[in-house]
Parts: structure tokens; C-alpha cells; sequence
């Protein structure tokens, strides 16, 4: 199989899930997936070794954007500054939480989704992540974190989505789901006020994909009151980070 | 070995998108790269040619050659403007709010091939930009057509902007450009498929542009204060594979 076509596989067998779970399709998938992640594995679980998972933060980009990064690592408490940078990137490994409140891979211990946001990201995308974060760490519930993060958009403690919010995600060494594939480098950009169709994307042949941030489903359309709308737009790329192509990495 | 050759690669990922910034970058730009162009490859297009050589006469082909930048999932639907005597004429009305053209190289950089008859870029806006860019774009092929200079034309725009008669970019703004037809210009004909965003007043290095390894390309044009970046896609509209890279 030609490289173009594996990273093609690799990429929509990853954000395909998401796009059929954000459409209803994956109902049965998602179903089976609910069961074998029903609540919180032990913390442990999602802990990693400090400085691997610097060095797993670090690979979501290419070194000349994550060598001068902000390196925040998971904690007991919650994400912290591992390494101060200074280019305004922020790079971390995201657990399972931080992805859809209705994703049935929620509470999955093995996701680990190196990202390097950008400054725009950093100020308005990190926020969040990092109180959903603390919440998960404190043992909270799923219902407790979303009225935290509604409250703090209600009380202006979360900030609203910067314009050019966007984020790398290239590392080979990611784990962004069991389905298939694990893992394919791509870029996200993340919109408000925009919807699929505005760029083209989830359309035959189109290389954007889009899903929204806070829930897939749009069945109870009553849980996104209070929360700004996100919608996430996707890009593949040919590469991970370290330059080597993306088509060779499961072979 | 392999470090070495993605050096090569954003090099001339780089230099794609200066030398043919054909439909992204400005006035100013224009005024830069035209420092740079050599004078021999300046001297085969210097003046603009006449205007027939830049018009399809067969419309049905430039509509289909406009409609081929996008897959034909949002190029059907997509309101499809032609190259007329004076300007960018609507040959289809669309449903989607995309707008497809074939930009010509009076829209680029003051590279060589600005008067080159031959380039034909198509691109397939979405309703952001085509608020926004593509109405720029448009007013610069008019001045075209009406035979001002390059000159000219980079003191028409700088005053459209002083005069904020010339939008910024809407939120959003974004095209594509995966046509496996069309022509670049003469150093690099055929361009490899691409998404493009375009910013008002935004540093490149927001999204981590132009820096060893970064699949992002960008172009700040302060006197246009127009962003561009620049996303090379795997596949042409028609679904084959495009070249590994540019």
C-alpha cells in the first residue's frame, strides 16, 4: 500500500470515530466501549514517569516549537509546570478526560494525547483542561466537572476562545484511542461561531474533519447550556514530529 | 540522511509560497519579491500581455477547471465566477457559500510570472474568505484588466486599506486549492494540494510557521495586514494521491 494511502487509513480510522460517534453512527461501537470504561481506573493508572512524559509532551510537535514549549506534566492534584518556556506554546499529554464529556472512552487510563497548543490555545483551551483536570484528580464526577466548567465560563474564570486557536498533535508516541489505528499526526484548530459546513469538512473527499468539543452527541442539546459552542476542525499531515512519514508507523 | 532531506523540504515548501504567492499574498509582498526577481525572467512577462491571452474562451472549461480546487462535494454546490474583459463575472450561482475561481497571476507576488499569461490557479473560497479575500482578489483583477501597472496597482491597495475600503479577514477564512489541473507558474507549474487560512494583523508564528519540521507555512504581509498560512494535503480533489511534498 502506497504511504498517502496508510496515512489516509491511519488518520480516518482515528478521527472517523470520533466524526461517526458525533454523527450517531458508531451507537453500537460506542455502546461496547461505555462498558469497558464505565468510571475512573485507579489514579495510578494514569500517572506517568515525570520525565517520559516530558519528553512524550514535547513530541506532539516538532522541536522547534517544543523545545522552548511550557511543559506541564500530570500530578496528584493536577496538571503542573514541568518546564517554563518561551515561545507561548504549551505542550502536555492529555488523558482520556479532556476529550468529549459523552466519549465512551472517557475514563480509558491508556489514552495518552501529546498536544503542543499554540499561545492562543495555551490561554483559552489550557484553562479548561486544566480544571477538568484537578476536578478528575479530586475525584470528582463527570456531572460535578461539567458545572465546574460551566460556572467558570458563567463567573469569567475560564476565558473565552481565543481567534487562531490551534494545536499540534504529531507524536508517534501518542495513544488516542483503541480503535484502530491509535493514532495519526494532525493539526486541530479550534472555532467558535463556526460550524462544519463553513469549511467544508465531514463532505466526501475533503481533507477537514470536524467534531465539537464539549459533547459528540447532540442528543441532549439541554447540556450545552452554559458552554460556549467549540468546534474543533481537523487537518491530517504527512509527518510526525520527528519528520519521519506518518504512512510507515504501523507497518 | 532523512533530517537533511525535511530540511530540504520546508525550504522549498517556503520558497513554494514565496515564489508563488501567486493568490495569497499582497501588495507589499509584491513590492518585495519583485526586489528579488531577476531582471531576465522579469524582462519575459514585464508588461502585461493582451488581455485575451489571459481569458478561456471556452467557459464551460474554466468553470470546470474552478470547480476541480475542491472536491466535488463542496465544488457542486459552489457559485462559480469566470474571468470576464473587466473582472470576475459569476457563471454559476451556488447554494454552499463556497466560490470557486481561477485566479491568474496578476493576484500574485511581483514574482516573474505576474504578467504571465499562462497561470491559471484555481481555488474554491469559503463564504468567509469570499467576503473577505476573494473581494480583494477581485478588485486587483480589475485594476488588472483596466491596465495599470504593477506599480499602480500596489498604490491602489494601499490606499483601499488606509481608506479601510478593503475588508479585513473574516473569522474563519479559508480555501482550497487541490487542483491537479492548472498551471503555477514556469519554475514550479504543477502546486501540491492545499488548504490555505488567511488572518488579518497575525504573526506567522502563532501557529508555529515556517520552522524546521512544522507542516505550516506563513506570510505576513504588514501593508495588506493580511496572514496567510498554508496546509499541504495529501490528495487532489479528484481523490489521487498529490506528490509526497511540494
Amino acid at each position: 500500500m502506497s504511504r498517502g494511502s496508510d496515512l489516509t487509513i491511519g488518520f480516518a480510522l482515528v478521527v472517523i470515530i470520533i466524526i461517526n460517534i458525533a454523527m450517531g453512527c458508531g451507537v453500537s461501537n460506542a455502546a461496547a466501549q461505555t462498558d469497558k470504561y464505565p468510571k475512573m481506573a485507579p489514579i495510578d493508572q494514569y500517572l506517568m514517569e515525570r520525565n517520559a512524559e516530558i519528553q512524550l509532551a514535547r513530541s506532539a510537535a516538532p522541536d522547534s516549537i517544543s523545545r522552548d514549549a511550557t511543559i506541564l506534566v500530570l500530578g496528584r492534584q493536577g496538571y503542573e509546570t514541568a518546564v517554563e518556556g518561551k515561545n507561548g506554546f504549551a505542550c502536555m499529554v492529555n488523558r482520556s478526560w479532556t476529550a468529549a464529556l459523552d466519549w465512551p472512552e472517557f475514563w480509558n487510563p491508556k489514552v495518552r494525547a501529546a498536544h503542543c497548543l499554540n499561545p492562543q490555545a495555551a490561554r483559552s483551551i489550557l484553562p479548561v483542561d486544566v480544571l477538568r483536570s484537578r476536578m478528575v484528580m479530586a475525584g470528582r464526577s463527570k456531572a460535578e466537572i461539567l458545572s465546574a466548567i460551566k460556572a467558570g465560563f458563567e463567573n469569567k474564570q475560564l476565558p473565552d476562545l481565543e481567534s487562531g486557536a490551534m494545536d499540534y498533535m504529531m507524536s508517534k508516541s501518542a495513544y488516542l484511542t483503541d480503535e484502530d489505528g491509535h493514532n495519526a499526526p494532525h493539526l486541530m484548530f479550534f472555532t467558535a461561531g463556526v460550524e462544519a459546513k463553513d469549511w467544508g469538512s465531514n463532505t466526501a473527499g475533503s481533507p477537514v474533519m470536524s467534531a465539537p468539543y464539549w459533547f459528540f452527541s447532540s442528543q441532549e442539546p439541554s447540556q450545552m447550556r452554559g458552554l460556549p459552542p467549540v468546534l474543533v476542525f481537523l487537518v491530517g499531515v504527512a509527518d510526525w514530529s520527528d519528520g519521519t512519514p506518518a504512512g510507515k508507523h504501523n507497518d | 540522511m532523512r533530517k537533511k532531506k525535511v530540511g530540504a523540504i520546508a525550504l522549498k515548501s517556503l520558497a513554494l509560497l514565496v515564489v508563488h504567492g501567486t493568490v495569497h499574498l499582497g501588495a507589499s509582498n509584491r513590492a518585495m519579491a519583485q526586489d528579488a526577481t531577476t531582471p531576465s525572467t522579469t524582462a519575459a512577462y514585464a508588461k502585461m500581455a493582451p488581455i485575451d491571452q489571459y481569458l478561456m474562451t471556452d467557459q464551460s472549461a474554466e468553470i470546470a477547471l474552478a470547480r476541480s480546487a475542491a472536491p466535488e462535494s463542496i465544488a457542486r454546490d459552489a457559485e462559480v465566477q469566470v474571468l470576464g474583459r473587466h473582472g470576475f463575472e459569476t457563471a454559476v450561482k451556488g447554494t454552499n457559500g463556497f466560490v470557486c475561481i481561477v485566479a491568474r497571476g496578476w493576484t500574485s507576488a511581483a514574482d516573474a510570472d505576474f504578467w504571465d499569461p499562462k497561470v491559471r490557479a484555481p481555488m474554491c473560497f469559503n463564504a468567509a474568505a469570499a467576503h473577505s479575500y476573494l473581494l480583494r482578489l477581485a478588485k486587483e483583477t480589475e485594476w488588472g484588466l483596466a491596465g495599470r501597472t504593477q506599480a499602480q496597482m500596489t498604490e491602489s491597495i494601499k490606499a483601499a486599506i488606509a481608506k479601510k475600503e478593503s475588508a479585513a479577514m473574516e473569522p474563519g477564512a479559508m480555501c482550497y486549492m487541490l487542483s491537479k489541473q492548472g498551471y503555477g507558474c514556469d519554475s514550479s507549474p504543477h502546486w501540491p494540494p492545499r488548504l490555505m487560512f488567511f488572518y488579518s494583523d497575525t504573526d506567522p508564528a502563532i501557529w508555529g510557521a515556517n520552522l524546521p519540521g512544522s507542516p505550516v507555512t506563513g506570510m505576513s504581509d504588514p501593508v495588506e495586514h493580511l496572514t496567510s498560512f498554508v496546509i499541504q494535503v495529501q490528495r487532489w480533489s479528484d481523490g489521487t494521491e498529490g506528490p509526497l511534498k511540494p
